[in-house]
């Protein structure tokens, strides 16, 4: 009974096909993580246009101050501090103002009795 | 109820389609999103911001925000009695476009107006307007907590330096829920939204002559946090909820498409009379910086005296996420002595503790610090388009 | 060739050989077991593991192991993988027919002679293209998913868990027609004791199976 074995070693063709699947293989490994790194770092380029897009829409405005707005200026004028223009009047903090955390339940309480006076 | 459904579940939630990847547990700012690689992720209520972040990065679309369109909107456009008004944050005009086809930035604030008309809201105004109203209140504010921190009499009633701004809800929950000893020093300025609500069931319902119980606001807004601000029980100083519902972009480019509107072809609008006009300044809220430089273009003017030539302060933009700049303005009350005001900007929640902890242990050199919760700012918010063709 | 009765046994596949491919199997069984558990959501399959987060542990060691298995095997073998490599991607005549034939394995398709072939058949080497192609795939997009989770976007995630789910259903699929055909099928079972046990096979099977092989071993003989 006889064994038959395979001859150890490769042939030159052998050799380059080995080689070049190897190659092949690190290849599309790295492809993909250049992919990758470039898709991440490309991730993100709508926030740059979108917040280029309000930059230009102000750049296109007329009035480009807050307390020029005309409508503003109004609202002070016969609303919140009827006949002046003065920010925080009280109106404007009862209406425009609030409270933080533990305060709250208080704050509600005050609204409240405000309205009932009201 | 909806309104305790909010309140007691927050406003996003993962359900079953979660394939537990772990993106998002690195997305949180508050590390709320709890669950291993493999297992599927669950939101821990107590510390959610209602930021939404998570929401537009998870890759799956398994994230979910509670909707306020079928259960308060369409029921209020529908009730004849009922008078709709509504009201735009700058980010969504720069971002509704990328639902129809158009490329991120791309300004479609006159066609928002004519379809929301045209979605059957019996006034369209703007966000922006309260914007500029949340600049007069909040620039000032900064103006008097400087005048109470150098010494002057009659200011003693205003809060300590530095102040932080308010305008982001999911930042001030953060503050409530880890830092109480900060709130302090934020802005007692309500946000711009519910200024807005505020402000529409009482100034204009007394200039439209409408019967404020009968108006109904609606917001459109590129965040989720903002349907859990407007459901807090102290937002009803007009005497009923200050703002009804929220909308995100997302769900407003949904119902102008579920109407069949075709959103590019409409023509061009204008916003309705009393609220509805902006500014330059309010614009850029959409963006990290944008409250830090609109607040600095009317607190220079405010208190110099002087007309601004320039009026951009490009040292406040960029999408660092923190960044500092000094301004220096001379203060007529102060017989112009130049007084120069630090500023910071912080975007994403999740650098902002450095500073809190620098402010409470009172190093912080800074007057005026604005926190934004999203990367990038509004432009960036949960509420807005969700990017799958950028890779 | 058929007449003469050839005697002896051939090692077909060396010691190492046959340990990377036990290796590279039971890594390859975990992996599609626990893959399919987290898929379906099959909360049977995690617990054998001992729950989802634990699952998904042994999920990504498997990974480990069926990635350096293969790479440690070519580096040690180097010889052994070019020739294999270079095997299966040469395509001859006799490969053309033995397709055109199935090979005899489907029974409607008549077949007067199988075409010889060499040390893998020409169905086999399709098989190994196809397998080297599929593991290149799994494990570039499986390692992102695990050690760059909270680096890349969330968009190039939902690739990479695609590309992974859908070259494992075509990975398994392939392996368990690979199974049948080299275990079951009684016209070529003989080859499982080969790759599973010692790695020899009968020499007749040989000349009949793989004649241009069997050829060659004999003229180095």
């Amino acid at each position: 009974m006889s064994i038959f074995t395979e001859k150890v070693g490769m042939t030159r063709r052998q050799f380059l096909k080995g080689s070049g699947m190897l190659a092949v293989a690190v290849i599309v490994t790295g492809v993909f993580a250049k992919i990758g790194f470039d898709a991440f770092a490309a991730s993100d380029e709508y926030i740059d246009q979108r917040i280029a897009g309000l930059y230009t829409l102000d750049e296109q405005m007329a009035i480009r101050k807050s307390h020029e707005n005309p409508e503003i200026i109004q609202i002070y004028q016969d609303f919140l501090s009827p006949g002046e223009q003065k920010y925080l009047s009280e109106k404007a903090h009862h209406l425009l103002h609030t409270k933080y955390g533990k305060d709250i339940p208080a704050f509600i309480e005050e609204l409240n009795q405000h309205r009932d006076v009201a | 109820m909806l309104s305790s459904i909010v309140l007691s579940n927050g406003i996003i939630q993962v359900t079953d389609k979660c394939k537990a990847c772990d993106h998002c547990t690195s997305i949180c700012p508050t590390h709320a999103i709890k669950g291993r690689l493999g297992e599927k992720h669950h939101i821990e209520i107590r510390k959610c911001i209602n930021c939404g972040q998570c929401l537009i990065n998870c890759p799956f679309g398994a994230i979910n925000d509670v909707s306020m369109v079928d259960e308060r909107i369409i029921k209020a456009l529908k009730d004849p009695n009922k008078f709709v008004v509504v009201q735009e944050a700058p980010a969504v005009r720069v971002a509704l476009g990328e639902e129809f086809g158009q490329a991120p930035g791309t300004n479609v604030k006159h066609k928002m107006y004519a379809a929301l008309r045209k979605l059957g809201f019996d006034k369209v105004y703007d966000t922006e307007f309260t914007a500029d109203l949340t600049i007069t209140e909040e620039g000032t504010e900064l103006i008097y907590r400087v005048f109470n921190a150098l010494g002057v009499p009659g200011y003693e009633d205003f809060g300590p330096l530095p102040q932080f701004t308010s305008c982001c809800p999911a930042w001030v929950k953060y503050a409530e829920d880890k830092y109480p000893h900060v709130l302090p020093h934020i802005s007692t300025a309500k946000s711009p939204q519910q200024m807005f609500g505020a402000i529409s069931k009482t100034y204009l319902a007394e200039k439209l002559g409408v019967d404020p119980s009968s108006i109904y606001s609606v917001s459109v807004m590129p965040c989720t946090a903002k349907k859990y601000e407007c459901d807090r029980p102290e937002f009803m100083v007009s005497g009923f909820r200050d703002v009804d519902a929220v909308m995100t972009t997302r769900e407003l480019a949904q119902m102008i498409k579920s109407a069949g509107i075709d959103f590019m072809s409409l023509e061009d609008e204008q916003a309705d009379r009393f609220i509805g006009a902006s500014t330059g300044a309010a614009t850029i809220f959409g963006a990290t910086g944008g409250v830090m430089e609109a607040a600095l273009r009317t607190a220079y003017e405010v208190l110099s005296g002087e007309t601004l030539g320039k009026v951009e302060f490009k040292a406040v933009r960029g999408r660092k996420p923190v960044r500092e700049a000094t301004v220096e303005i001379p203060v007529k009350a102060l017989g112009g002595k130049v007084l120069p005001v630090n500023v910071c900007i912080v975007t994403g929640t999740k650098y902002v503790d450095p500073v809190i902890e620098d402010v409470l242990a009172g190093r912080s050199k800074y007057h005026f610090i604005e926190v934004m919760n999203c990367p990038g700012g509004c432009i960036n918010g949960g509420g807005q388009p969700i990017r799958r063709d950028t890779y | 060739m058929s007449e003469e009765v050839i005697k002896g046994k051939v090692l077909k596949h060396d010691t190492q050989t046959r340990t990377m491919h036990w290796l590279h199997l039971l890594a390859f069984i975990i992996l599609g077991l626990t893959g399919i558990g987290f898929y379906w959501d099959i909360a049977g399959i995690a617990n054998i593991f001992g729950g989802p987060a634990n699952a998904s542990l042994v999920h990504r060691w498997a990974g480990v192991v069926f990635t350096v298995g293969p790479i440690l095997y070519i580096l040690l073998n180097f010889d052994r993988f070019s020739r294999f490599v270079d095997t299966i991607t040469s395509f001859s005549r006799d490969d053309f027919a033995w397709l055109k034939t199935m090979g005899g394995y489907v029974p409607f398709i008549k077949i007067e002679e199988v075409p010889p072939q060499e040390k893998y058949n020409a169905g086999q080497k399709i098989l190994g293209i196809l397998i080297i192609i599929g593991c290149i795939l799994i494990i570039i997009t499986g390692f992102p998913m695990w050690l760059w989770c909270d680096v890349v976007s969330s968009a190039f995630l939902a690739i990479c868990y695609n590309v992974h789910f859908w070259t494992a259903i075509i990975m398994i699929l392939l392996v368990l027609g690979h199974f049948f055909l080299a275990a079951i099928h009684p016209k070529s079972r003989v080859e499982f004791a080969s790759m599973m046990l010692d790695g020899y096979i009968d020499a007749e099977i040989t000349a009949e199976h793989n004649a241009k092989w069997f050829a060659e071993l004999q003229k180095t003989e």
